[in-house]
């Protein structure tokens, strides 16, 4: 200090190191702001702290490259540490020691840093996923007793498959104890032998409803099941980690029906028409083999009758015996046919009469009459009907 | 071709099915020989009965449990400790 025509004249130094005693004195704290600007360096980060005001802070570089979650610009956090007085430029900053995420931030990186352990291990390969089976004995569902969810996808359950057998376990889809409910849940149900397919169930909300599905436990038990899990927790936009853990990810509760039983009617129509493929290959089939006799008969014939008076001779002879000859070779092919004919009577005619066809057999053996080959003129034919038989004669006949 | 005796375990209905459509796809894609025909005919109607088995006797049938109501699995924190969250 100088003392210049009555003023006290202080120097640079003499201000900065009053000020710098007065920092002295001050406490570490708390404080909660968005971090702003943030300028990463080995030795020093550097980096604001926004309020409705802004504070500059630092952080010792080492330790800030050990936080298990560093902020991105904008997060939320809680910055621990004390105001310091930086001498060479006067500058008040904040000297941080610790700084943890909040809210949502804290959310997000909480999400993303057990979807990068999942994903080391993993666990979210695509080659993991299972298909549900076609046809469940039963199903398990996990979900909420109070919530929409619940009734959506029973109502849709039962909508494809009347029959559906569902074992429901109520969670608390929310909440502390929600995580570890949610994974004895899914155990017990793996456990039962006939639930061969497992919902999991919880209508949309905000990440911070949605957390018990991106807990550990959830996931872990998730991805530990023998039987294949569709995840519907949340809406569309809504991913969570036991979405990518599970087998299936779904969004509504009508998806989750539809990954988790077949369609009843779609099923029926299914097997109503492979019945009758079968039962039309095997008329195939049979009048193939019925056109090879005849053509092989009567080219034989053919060839023997060319061969002068005496083969001639024989020729008239043997043609007589001949077909019936071949018919006979033919004839346990054919009685096999005809006995597995007669079993399409159990599978398809009713179905296909009731819709307006008809079944044409021979008035004496009650042979269906496949094609018009096999009448001549005059036959006597049984026509069944929806309701009963008609007696008809054949008058004629003309190929297709 | 697949086939499956009646000393076979029983087939699941996706198995059935899917057997039942090979059989469909064989007999439709023609060339087939009467004999073979005739054999691919009575196992497709064994796997038909077998679909409609499984699924006549599928029944409507709902049970509810509570989670709380479940015993906890080996290694699992009790209930007065909570668990961290997350």
């Amino acid at each position: 200090v100088k003392v210049v025509a009555g003023r006290r004249v202080f120097s640079v130094e003499e201000v900065s190191a009053r000020l710098a005693s007065m920092f002295e004195g001050l406490r570490s704290f708390w404080v909660e702001a968005e971090v702003e600007d943030l300028r990463p360096s080995r030795s020093q980060v550097r980096f604001t702290l926004r309020g409705g005001h802004a504070i500059d802070a630092s952080m010792n570089g080492v330790v800030y490259e050990r936080l298990p979650h560093k902020p991105a610009d904008g997060a939320l956090v809680q910055a621990y540490g004390r105001m310091e007085f930086w001498r060479p430029r006067g500058q008040v900053s904040m000297r941080v020691e610790r700084l943890e995420l909040v809210g949502e931030g804290l959310l997000r990186a909480q999400v993303d840093e057990l979807r990068a352990r999942l994903a080391a291990e993993g666990l979210l390969e695509p080659g993991r996923k299972r298909r549900p089976p076609l046809l469940p004995r039963r199903v398990g569902l996990v979900t909420s007793a109070d919530g929409a969810a619940r009734q959506d996808v029973l109502t849709n359950v039962w909508a494809r498959m009347p029959e559906a057998d569902v074992v429901v376990v109520d969670v608390p889809v929310q909440g502390d104890d929600a995580p570890r409910l949610i994974a004895r849940a899914l155990r017990h149900l793996d456990a039962v032998p006939e639930v061969d397919a497992i919902v999991v169930a919880r209508g949309g909300g905000s990440l911070e409803d949605l957390m018990a599905f991106n807990s550990e436990p959830v996931c872990r038990a998730v991805a530990g099941l023998a039987t294949p899990v569709v995840s519907a927790v949340g809406h569309e936009r809504d991913v969570t980690l036991c979405d990518l853990v599970a087998d299936v990810r779904v969004s509504t509760p009508t998806a989750a029906a539809a990954a988790v039983v077949p369609s009843r009617e779609a099923l029926e129509t299914h097997l109503a028409d492979a019945g009758q493929a079968l039962g039309r290959g095997l008329l195939r089939a049979r009048a193939g083999a019925q056109e090879a006799l005849r053509g092989r008969a009567a080219g034989l014939a053919r060839a023997l009758r060319g061969r002068g008076e005496l083969a001639r001779d024989r020729a008239e002879r043997l043609a007589p015996r001949l077909a019936p000859a071949l018919r006979r070779a033919g004839a346990a092919a054919a009685a096999r046919a005809d006995r597995a004919e007669a079993m399409l009577g159990l599978l398809s005619p009713q179905r296909t009469v009731a819709r307006g066809y008809a079944i044409v057999r021979d008035a004496q053996g009650g042979r269906v009459i496949a094609g018009a080959a096999g009448v001549a003129a005059g036959d006597e034919l049984s026509i069944e009907l929806r309701d009963g038989r008609v007696s008809a004669r054949a008058t004629g006949r003309s190929p297709s | 071709v697949t086939s499956a005796g009646p000393g076979d375990a029983p087939l699941t209905f996706e198995e059935a099915l899917r057997r039942l459509d090979e059989v469909v796809a064989r007999l439709e894609g023609g060339e087939v020989g009467l004999e073979e025909a005739v054999a691919l005919f009575e196992q497709g109607q064994r796997y038909l009965a077998t679909c409609r088995e499984r699924l006549a006797a599928a029944q409507r049938r709902i049970e509810e449990l509570t989670a709380e109501g479940l015993p906890a699995a080996p290694g699992e924190p009790s209930e007065g400790e909570p668990e961290p969250p997350f």
